[in-house]
């Protein structure tokens, strides 16, 4: 009884080396109050030493010349693609808004419908090439800055995002360049950090990353 | 090169708007970028402001307006997949005139026709292209015919077997 309470107190505190010298390298040496000679706590039938045996979970099976995550050239058409969506859907509800606002003096006729629908289609379309030409220029410089570079991390991210709020602004001047360079910067740097938010607060595992 | 691997469909559509804003985008930034050259007063500055503003302007509405084709054309081949449960060039290719019809519904029907048949004559042309290509590249993966000996110069078939036979059994 009290070499079976040493033994557990052995194993609750996980040194091997206390109780008998029969697998001093074990992390547990007894199961159940019942001391184990020789056996592995995973297996009677387990001889080695599971710390050797690595397994990594996340092994995943790849053909030759594939990477594990999906480079910024292969995500760049659906970046592109759901921003021209997302802006399209935006500019729609808020052609809506802006239609239902001008016509609100007229009555419900034909010519306020029209009005209202040349309204969500202008508004949906502009804003959908904005949104577009915007991920446009932030896959291409993306994508440069990798090849560029040879590597990849946030650092292209917030790069690109603050090349391509600088070019978007380009049209406005000194002044215009630089708000446009924050603002790139802001985003990029708010979306790397989202992406990175578990790593820094110190979460063992970080979250699966688009680009 | 890496296998082409295409999206499953929903996502496929996105993918497509993706890959048809791009192309418009970009090939539309050339042209607009040497129209806009051209038709600046002249002296380089002026030039490449003018060059600059074009392509600022119109080739985001040119990579608008081949998204919206590109992005209809997808989401109708996904549907007819998704209705047929097969995919074959058919779809492509009644996808392709759908979506010219749609497009032009503002016109009218004769315009919507004429559209149609040009959409569909287009995906036709680059579908017939594809399958050609393929024929093409297949070729070279085809196993050679095998040799076939003339059957008059085999030994005659009984007697032969025979003595073949005993020679074996003789040598173990």
């Amino acid at each position: 009884m009290d070499s079976n309470s040493q033994g557990s107190g052995a194993g609750k505190g996980g040194l091997g080396g206390l109780f008998g010298g029969g697998a001093p390298e074990y992390s547990n040496t007894e199961l159940a109050g019942v001391p184990l000679t020789g056996m592995s706590p995973l297996s009677p039938y387990l001889n080695v030493d599971p710390r050797y045996l690595v397994q990594d979970t996340d092994e995943f099976i790849l053909p030759t010349g594939a990477n594990k995550t999906r480079g910024r050239f292969e995500l760049a058409f659906f970046t592109i693609g759901g921003s021209c969506i997302t802006g399209a859907a935006l500019g729609a509800v808020n052609g809506l808004r802006m239609g239902l606002k001008e016509t609100r003096d007229m009555a419900w006729s034909k010519p306020r419908n029209v009005q209202i629908i040349n309204m969500v289609t202008r508004q949906g379309a502009s804003w959908a090439n904005s949104l577009g030409s915007v991920a446009l220029l932030y896959s291409v410089f993306g994508v440069a800055i990798e090849k560029a570079r040879g590597a990849e991390d946030d650092i292209n991210t917030v790069a690109a995002g603050t090349l391509t709020g600088m070019l978007f602004k380009s049209g406005s001047g000194v002044k215009g360049v630089a708000r446009g360079g924050l603002a790139g910067l802001a985003l990029s740097g708010a979306y790397a950090l989202y992406n990175n938010w578990d790593h820094i607060t110190g979460s063992s595992s970080s979250s699966s990353r688009l680009y | 090169m890496e296998e082409y691997a295409r999206e499953p469909c929903p996502w496929r559509i996105v993918d497509d708007c993706g890959g048809a804003f791009t192309m418009g985008a970009i090939g539309g930034g050339v042209f607009q970028s040497i129209k806009g050259f051209r038709n600046a007063p002249a002296g380089v500055g002026h030039r490449l402001r003018g060059s600059a503003n074009a392509v600022r302007i119109r080739a985001p509405q040119i990579g608008g307006s081949f998204a919206v084709w590109g992005g209809l054309f997808s989401t109708i081949d996904c549907g007819l997949v998704r209705l047929r449960g097969k995919e074959d060039p058919w779809n492509s290719i009644t996808s392709g005139a759908l979506t010219g019809a749609i497009l032009a519904a503002r016109s009218g029907p004769l315009t919507m026709m004429g559209s149609a048949m040009m959409g569909g004559i287009l995906l036709a042309l680059i579908e017939g292209f594809g399958i050609l290509l393929t024929r093409y590249t297949a070729q070279q993966f085809q196993n050679p015919v095998p040799f076939v000996e003339d059957p008059s110069q085999l030994p005659p078939k009984d007697g032969g077997q025979q003595q073949q036979q005993q020679e074996a059994k003789g040598q173990f």
